[in-house]
């Protein structure tokens, strides 16, 4: 029987939140990967889409607003062999946690990041995201936002992301076939998720993606070229293009890049490393002498 | 001859000055002296005024370092105008005589107030400002023996004699000074060979170019002057030491203690500790230490923590400015019961404030940073063996009682570079506290020592929010009160259990006592040393848990007590008076970020012991 990932805490997200969609597609991707929950671990930022974990029967950790991504370097890199996905909202991930996520794709780490982006904080009743349009106001808002809106692909692509793709919150068929796929890849891979926001964002609704959505032909448009994915990911004509925009294999990860300067780095990750014997350290005198033996000073006779 | 000395090398940063502070003290150490050296350096990469501020020693490992010097070795003209002052009547200088028309007013590098108090000196004593005439003053007023050198034709020769080209030849100037030092001191050519290999390995022919002109000069002024300065008797008795600054023997400690994740973020004066850990990351046979460099110290410790959940030692490195940017991972941490190790070199605030400079003014930031409360333990350091020890003991301290442990040091402990003798490694203990093994894992169960299960072996949650045993969210007060108080009941079992977090030196029942923490212990145990009136030293270990008991029972012995620190106003007597109602009334204190010298402080003693209720400190350029 294939395992159930949800938990016995009560899921409170306003009723018709698009995340109610997303965490059933992560069920049903993590059941059809048939994860262990014991070796895979999600991460999240803070707002309504940090308590994800908590809704997760995974190794979950709800961290600090914008901070998802470095926790979850730090765990990767200790212990390359657990399965980590970031969860983290438009407002985390591109506002206060920008440099992280650019830091993210320069390493090219195996990690997967899940973006809900409602254009919104939602949490906080509704103040404008990165990713909201300049000129809307929705009826969360005083005025309407006179900053850009952040494209989170193209920024995606040309942080150095290798796997970036979009899908929809209330597609469930389609986001858990890209959730499994980035989870699948070698790599660090960007899922950007169109989401509502019930309560605060009255534009940005179902009705108004649905109308929009255009899903790739393939769920793959095979670019391998960044400027040509980048344009394939744009919203052109009011139309918002949903699928796997680019993919690179070529770039290696972080872990073969740390592996090509510190031996046995994946055969002895640091997580599972001995470091004590019988309650001593395993430096004996003699080890610590030829280990620092330059700064050894023997006296001349 | 003498049993100690106390150097200046001074020259342009970038200039050739640490390889001739890194050849000669390995000569020193080799011919079995003790040695102890202040690096003062601007926040600059090349050009500005930097020095190495010395004691030599051949009866003991120095301690502190005295404002007074016997020999002030100069590679330019800027070191003589700025340090001439300090040379001892009698005192010994090295000097390039094709620098002596220099004035100040033609070095640029020289800062406008140290100009206008170089006029004002040269009026007072009726000089033209000339390097020249400042050396006839020397030799006349202060009967200072001066070692002339011309420096550019002393490369002249070494040019024609290897036939190299006038840019490579001045590469070599470090090698005069190195000479001159030699032969002042005697040094055997043996030893200060030892240094230029050991800083050369494996080119030959630079190792040669370079003795030959260390030898050249060593001959030139040994005939003139002999070795007026030769080091008494053969030395210390260990056959061999460790040559380390702060940041190296902290970074030998924690690899020591298993440390297999270090994150960063490049920050003076604590990134130069990352730099040499990483240098030693791998092991032969037991694995390694991953030393990474993120993008902000939001991410050092954010990275560092997930590290820790994974059951690895982890732990970052930096300074002021760098911890206010952790300060929100550390509350995180607190309220997970995270172990990491935050190791933290204070330096000149606020801001950017004295980058390169000392400070011991960050105690309070360190104590009480992040908002809410949770349990941290405070280590502090006051030399290079101390911080070999905390190092090792932060992390079994963190994982026994898994909260952070921030480990607090200064850019004089970081830049200070001692011989100390190895560390009895078999004596290391490492304790990774209570470790879960059954069935059922609850992170946060039970306590106030939850076991520790690690991601990767069990499923566990955790959150920055307050949460139940399980790690999920929970506002419920009764839990908030268990939770909030479970956390904090932690700190009293360390209270309880952590020993030597105060020592104290000196005789019992004292009128003096002198209460101070960190790199201030060395120079305060050779003052007291020198001082008529009875003193005793409490020294501080450990701040948090904060050692009330034994505090208290110290304070109210002695007739007055002061406190010793590298701040304006000292922070140590606030957190006293904070845990124990003691108001500390007396202080001494510097705040220019040089060091505190062993003669000043015996003066500002003195003055206390006379009245005085402040004295602050002001020697060191």
């Amino acid at each position: 029987m294939a395992r159930e990932y949800g938990t016995d805490n009560w899921i409170d997200w306003c009723p018709g939140c698009g995340d109610f969609g997303i965490v059933s597609s992560v069920y049903r991707a993590f059941s059809e990967l048939e994860l262990e929950p014991e070796r895979t671990v999600v991460v999240s930022g803070i707002g309504c889409s940090g308590k994800m974990p908590h809704f997760i029967d995974v190794n979950g950790v709800h961290t600090l607003h914008g901070r998802a991504i470095p926790f979850a370097t730090g765990i990767k890199m200790a212990n390359p062999e657990l399965g980590v996905v970031v969860n983290g909202g438009d407002g985390d991930l591109l506002g206060i946690g920008a440099g992280h996520f650019l830091a993210l794709g320069r390493r090219n780490l195996d990690v997967l990041v899940m973006m809900h982006d409602n254009r919104v904080y939602g949490l906080t009743k509704g103040q404008a995201s990165p990713t909201l349009p300049r000129d809307t106001k929705t009826k969360a808002l005083n005025t309407p936002s006179i900053q850009d809106a952040v494209e989170p692909l193209a920024l995606a692509i040309t942080s150095g992301y290798t796997h970036v793709a979009r899908s929809f919150a209330m597609d469930s068929d389609h986001l858990k076939e890209a959730i499994k796929d980035g989870i699948e890849h070698e790599g660090a891979a960007f899922l950007n998720i169109l989401q509502p926001c019930v309560t605060y964002n009255d534009i940005h609704t179902s009705e108004y993606f649905n109308e929009r959505i255009e899903k790739l032909e393939d769920w793959d448009a095979g670019s391998v070229d960044p400027p040509e994915a980048i344009s394939k990911s744009r919203v052109q004509e009011e139309k918002i293009p949903l699928g796997l925009f680019y993919k690179d294999t070529e770039t290696p990860t972080f872990e073969e890049r740390i592996a090509g300067q510190l031996t046995d780095y994946l055969e002895k990750v640091p997580a599972e490393q001995d470091i004590e014997e019988d309650g001593k350290t395993i430096l004996d005198k003699e080890a610590f002498r030829s280990k620092f033996d330059e700064n050894l000073i023997k006296k001349e006779k | 001859m003498v049993e100690k000395l106390s150097i200046i090398l001074g020259g342009a940063q970038g200039s050739g000055l640490e390889t001739t502070i890194q050849i000669l003290s390995t000569a020193f150490a080799s011919s079995g002296n003790g040695f102890l050296a202040d690096r003062e350096y601007y926040s600059n990469i090349k050009g500005r005024h930097s020095y190495a501020h010395a004691k030599v020693s051949s009866v003991e490992i120095p301690r502190s370092i005295d404002s007074k010097i016997d020999l002030l070795g100069c590679m330019d003209a800027e070191t003589l105008f700025t340090h001439f002052e300090d040379i001892v009547e009698g005192g010994y200088l090295i000097y390039d005589t094709s620098t002596g028309e220099k004035t100040q007013d033609s070095i640029k590098s020289i800062e406008n107030p140290l100009r206008k108090r170089l006029e004002e000196s040269f009026e007072e004593i009726g000089i033209d400002g000339t390097v020249s005439s400042l050396v006839e003053h020397l030799k006349e007023e202060k009967k200072v023996e001066v070692v002339e050198l011309d420096y550019p034709s002393i490369l002249e020769d070494i040019q024609k004699e290897f036939d190299i080209s006038s840019s490579h030849a001045s590469r070599y100037v470090s090698s005069i000074l190195i000479g001159a030092v030699a032969g002042l001191m005697g040094l055997e050519e043996d030893v200060v060979k030892s240094g230029i290999e050991r800083k050369f390995e494996g080119k030959e022919k630079i190792t040669e170019q370079n003795m030959f002109l260390v030898n050249k000069v060593s001959e030139m002024v040994e005939r003139e002057h002999g070795s007026p300065l030769k080091l008494e008797g053969s030395g210390l008795d260990e056959d061999e030491l460790l040559m380390v600054n702060g940041n190296e023997i902290t970074g030998m400690g924690k690899i020591t203690a298993g440390m297999r994740f270090q994150s960063y973020y490049p920050i003076t004066p604590a990134a130069d500790e990352s730099f040499f850990i990483e240098q030693h990351a791998s092991f032969e046979d037991e694995g390694n230490v991953l030393v990474f460099q993120t993008e902000d110290e939001l991410a050092a410790i954010t990275s560092c923590i997930g590290a820790a959940l994974t059951g690895t030692r982890s732990a970052t490195a930096t300074s002021g400015p760098g911890f206010a940017l952790m300060v929100e991972g550390l509350g995180w941490a607190g309220i997970n019961e995270v172990p990491i190790v935050i190791t933290y070199y204070q330096r000149g605030g606020p801001s950017t404030g004295q980058p390169t400079r000392g400070s011991q003014d960050d105690l309070m930031n360190a104590l009480y940073s992040s908002h809410g409360n949770f349990p941290r333990i405070v280590l502090v350091s006051g030399d290079h063996e101390e911080a070999f020890n905390d190092a090792v003991k932060a992390f079994n301290l963190a994982e026994k009682y898994q909260t952070p442990v921030i480990h607090l040091m200064d850019k004089f402990v970081a830049n200070f570079v001692k011989t100390i003798p190895v560390p009895e490694m078999n004596e290391i203990e490492i304790d990774r506290g209570a470790l879960f093994e059954g069935e059922d894992y609850r992170r946060f169960e039970g306590g106030p020592i939850s076991e520790r299960a690690f991601l990767g072996s069990e499923v566990m949650w955790y959150t920055g929010s307050e949460h139940d045993a399980e790690g999920n969210v929970s506002e419920d007060p009764m839990n908030r009160i268990k939770m909030h108080q479970k956390r904090m009941d932690k700190l009293k079992i360390a209270e309880e259990e952590m020993d030597e977090r105060v020592i104290y030196f000196g005789p019992e029942n004292v009128k003096n006592l002198i209460v101070g923490w960190g790199s201030v212990k060395g120079v305060v145990l050779d003052a007291m040393e020198e001082m008529d009136e009875d003193f005793g030293y409490l020294h501080f270990r450990c701040f948090s848990p904060f050692p009330s008991e034994e505090v208290t029972s110290y304070l109210g012995k002695s007739e007055t007590v002061i406190a010793v620190e590298h701040s304006y106003s000292p922070r140590v007597s606030e957190v006293v008076s904070l845990n124990t109602g003691y108001q500390i009334e007396k202080e001494v204190v510097k705040f220019t970020g040089r060091p505190i010298y062993r003669d000043e402080l015996i003066d500002s003693l003195g003055s206390i012991i006379e009245g005085s209720d402040r004295e602050v400190l002001k020697h060191g350029p």
